[in-house]
């Protein structure tokens, strides 16, 4: 009885979970930058692109400041 | 570390040379701007994941050469934007520009005035994406741009090679052309 109770509880969390997705998906944008942000900010960049740059890099020197940043930054 | 490297408060010792770690920085704050624009510019994940590479790798090598002149986000842009370029006049342009285009897009001014409406947003990027294809270079480059909103309109003027009051302009045309392209992958 107690595990009919506990699968109705998780059949209804599933429920609500899944109205909130359906509520999430429908939007309404005022301006292209707004879906172009909201689009962005959904992006994510692939985590390769960081191990390959980390590769790409390991064997070359270290960058030098520039002149201007040497001459502020002490 | 969100405050861009250059703004940050002069450190006791300075080093001569950029450290791992600072690098690192510049990429988690600037990698997903990067990352957008390579994506929606060019239109393959792909394409975009070597270009971001690319674009940071060149950075790297050219540290020396920003002079603070403009902030770290727009001089990675910039070489970004040369970089997908040239990427793009290896590419035979799928779409050309023509007054025919712009007549349509004139003449469409009732349908591009009503908000966005998305039910699905997972179809989101591949609409986006189609309307951001069928539109002109340049317009796609704007609105691209000006959608990240660290940038004002004079650096996004600076960045395509023309006046603020040029890009505002053009931007009138470039919102209505892709609410036009947008509504039609309804």
């Amino acid at each position: 009885m107690k595990q009919q109770k506990k699968l109705n509880s998780e059949q209804q969390q599933e429920q609500i979970a899944e109205h909130k997705v359906e509520q999430r998906e429908g939007h309404e944008f005022a301006s292209v930058e707004a879906v172009l942000r909201f689009d962005a900010a959904q992006t994510k960049v692939p985590s390769g692109v960081a191990e390959r740059l980390q590769k790409s890099s390991k064997d070359l020197p270290p960058p030098p400041r520039s002149w201007w940043e040497r001459l502020f930054k002490r | 570390m969100n405050e861009p490297l250059a703004d940050r408060e002069c450190p006791d010792q300075p080093q001569a040379d950029w450290t791992p770690s600072e690098f690192a920085d510049l990429y988690a704050e600037h990698s997903k701007a990067i990352f957008y624009l390579a994506l929606r510019f060019l239109g393959d994940p792909q394409k975009a994941e070597d270009a971001t590479h690319d674009v940071f790798l060149k950075a790297f090598r050219k540290m020396d050469q920003f002079r603070g002149e403009a902030s770290w986000r727009t001089w990675l842009y910039r070489i970004a934007i040369n970089h997908c370029r040239n990427l793009q006049q290896s590419w035979n342009e799928r779409h050309m520009f023509s007054n025919a285009d712009e007549a349509v897009w004139e003449n469409a001014v009732a349908q591009s005035d009503s908000p966005f409406r998305v039910l699905e947003t997972k179809e989101l990027g591949e609409r986006i994406q189609k309307a951001l294809d069928a539109l002109p270079g340049e317009y796609r480059l704007l609105l691209l741009l000006i959608a990240d909103e660290q940038l004002s309109y004079e650096e996004v003027g600076t960045l395509t090679e023309q006046s603020g009051d040029a890009v505002r302009g053009k931007l009138h045309r470039a919102r209505k052309a892709f609410a036009v392209l947008f509504k039609k992958t309804e």
